[in-house]
């Protein structure tokens, strides 16, 4: 547990994205405090296809988020929006105080770094073992090779796969991909974790240790943002809940579950 | 970067193979044409400089018509003027026994040729013209010629062969590097979109876009310079071995020469490389979009 209270360090780290905001008024200002904050979000597809209806929410430093509804509701959207990998068709996006709408292209690549991704598919890199998976988020941020010796024994001490360094991706589990590609997102100390069905591929008993292990990341300050479609493990947590229907946000309560009772 | 290359280089060993083998045919074919197109031109410009204009004067003409058809000459704007040859009657004479000895088994009573003018043009295509200016057309010569030749068919033939093989060659090496460039631009893209799971992935945890092309184009310049290498090598020993035993004269002709090996050699990696790393730095534009 060492490792993540040292991880408390997340918050003041000096890629700290809040520093980079101007705030010019009020809303501006509460804009550049909170971790996301998506101000009237639109998203329509060509022709006419209404990924996402004019979503406002607020997610403020440090919490943890389930993002639940069904195929197509608009979750993967909400979550490629956050990344730039899209535009909005209207309205704005702040991450960690950033306007998404400003940010030149250039510096897409460190908005990514400052948010850890974690896919269903975990995404890992085939021809890479597990050590070399995790480095390659520090290499493509030119970190030495004195701290990537450092920070990847602990970062895959913390998922709990220090014994399998040097195995490659098909020689693991899927829970122990999912392991290795949350410790990729993560062992840059991002203050925002973003998981896409993190869970979507695994059996009941392995999803619980990858909650868990999130559980913990949170707890160290990390905001967490969670799409989900795994309704026990929503009811059982009681967290903030985001439900999204057609595009639309039909929910957003602090402790909810999956469906309302 | 160089280990990242070195790396997908090694990892993806068939696809880097089969990339530098076509950047190998290609420049090798190139290397060919190349060589073949400038012996050719240098063959034919050798053939056209030989084409020159010959007044042929009177044996009795004057000096005074001599000089006269000098100034006509140095005049035209046409002729070289650092080539205009006075043949003295004594000269041509010598010159035809020693170029025709058959014809001068016996002694001759007196000499029969008046002098005459060996006329080189500036370029060849304008001998006809010069020769028609002194009337060779309407064969109404100034005073004192009795003859102006240019070897009339011999040289609307040679000319004629001498622009279709150039541009013969032209069309080749066009045809040859566009070729090359689509194939290796094809194997590139095919291994990087072999690739594009991984580039997806790279972009993802934020990599800036020069971070993940570095190392695709490194590997494309590796792969054009292996296989220019190779070209030259190969065509180095088709040089050495080949060409020798299939075309024992094309090489001992003087003044006929293909561009020199090693200016070839140049050309060919310089080219191999700017194909191999321009093309997948290119194709790599597509899949950078994420």
């Amino acid at each position: 547990m060492t490792a993540v209270q040292e991880n408390t360090l997340v918050t003041d780290s000096p890629v700290d994205l809040a520093e980079q905001a101007a705030p010019q008024s009020e809303s501006a200002a509460a804009a550049a405090r909170a971790m996301i904050v998506f101000d009237g979000v639109e998203k329509v597809y060509d022709p006419d296809v209404v990924a996402l209806e004019t979503a406002s929410f607020v997610i403020e430093k440090g919490e943890f988020v389930f993002l639940v509804g069904p195929s197509g509701s608009g979750k993967s959207t909400l979550i490629r929006l956050l990344l730039k990998e899209i535009e909005p068709t209207s309205g704005r996006i702040f991450v960690g105080g950033r306007d998404l709408g400003r940010l030149r292209r250039s510096k897409v690549p460190q908005l990514r770094r400052n948010i850890g991704c974690v896919f269903q598919d975990f995404k890992l890199l085939p021809n890479r073992n597990a050590g070399e998976n995790v480095a390659y988020a520090l290499k493509v941020q030119g970190e030495g090779r004195n701290a990537i010796r450092r920070k990847v024994p602990e970062v895959l001490g913390l998922v709990g796969l220090t014994h399998k360094t040097d195995s490659y991706p098909d020689e693991l589990s899927g829970g122990e991909q999912q392991r290795v590609s949350i410790a990729r997102a993560f062992v840059n100390h991002p203050p925002l974790l973003v998981c896409d069905e993190p869970t979507g591929n695994l059996d009941p008993d392995t999803s619980v240790g990858i909650m868990q292990l999130l559980y913990r990341i949170n707890r160290s300050g990390t905001t967490v943002l969670m799409a989900t479609h795994d309704r026990e493990m929503v009811d059982k947590m009681r967290r903030r809940v985001i439900a999204l229907e057609d595009g639309r946000i039909a929910r957003d309560e602090r402790r909810g579950g999956y469906t309302t009772e | 970067m160089l280990s990242e290359a070195v790396r997908s280089i090694s990892a993806n060993l068939s696809t880097t193979v089969a990339a530098t083998m076509t950047v190998l045919i290609g420049m090798f074919l190139l290397g060919l044409v190349i060589a073949f197109a400038t012996y050719a031109r240098s063959w034919s410009d050798d053939v056209k400089s030989g084409l020159v204009v010959k007044v042929f004067h009177d044996r009795d003409a004057t000096p005074k018509q001599v000089d006269a058809v000098r100034v006509v000459l140095e005049r035209d704007s046409l002729v070289n003027q650092n080539r205009i040859e006075f043949v003295s009657a004594k000269e041509g004479l010598e010159q035809m026994q020693k170029d025709r000895p058959d014809l001068f088994s016996a002694k001759l009573p007196y000499n029969p040729l008046g002098p005459a003018w060996t006329v080189y043009p500036k370029r060849a295509e304008d001998v006809e013209q010069i020769a028609n200016r002194l009337g060779a057309k309407t064969e109404r010569y100034p005073a004192g010629v009795h003859n102006v030749t240019y070897g009339k068919e011999k040289a609307r033939r040679i000319l004629k062969v001498a622009n279709i093989i150039n541009a013969i060659f032209g069309i080749a090496v066009l045809v040859l590097v566009s070729a090359a460039a689509i194939l290796i631009a094809n194997t590139i893209r095919l291994s990087i979109f072999a690739r594009r799971r991984e580039i997806e992935v790279m972009k993802l945890v934020g990599a800036t876009n020069w971070f993940v092309r570095g190392p695709f184009m490194l590997e494309g310049l590796l792969c054009g310079l292996t296989g220019s290498v190779l070209a030259v090598i190969l065509l180095f020993l088709s040089k050495e071995v080949a060409l020798p035993s299939i075309l024992p004269r094309l090489a001992s002709d003087p003044g006929v020469g293909a561009l020199g090996f090693w200016l070839i050699a140049l050309i060919l990696m310089g080219v191999g490389l700017v194909l191999g790393a321009a093309g997948s730095g290119l194709t790599l534009r597509r899949f950078l979009r994420v």
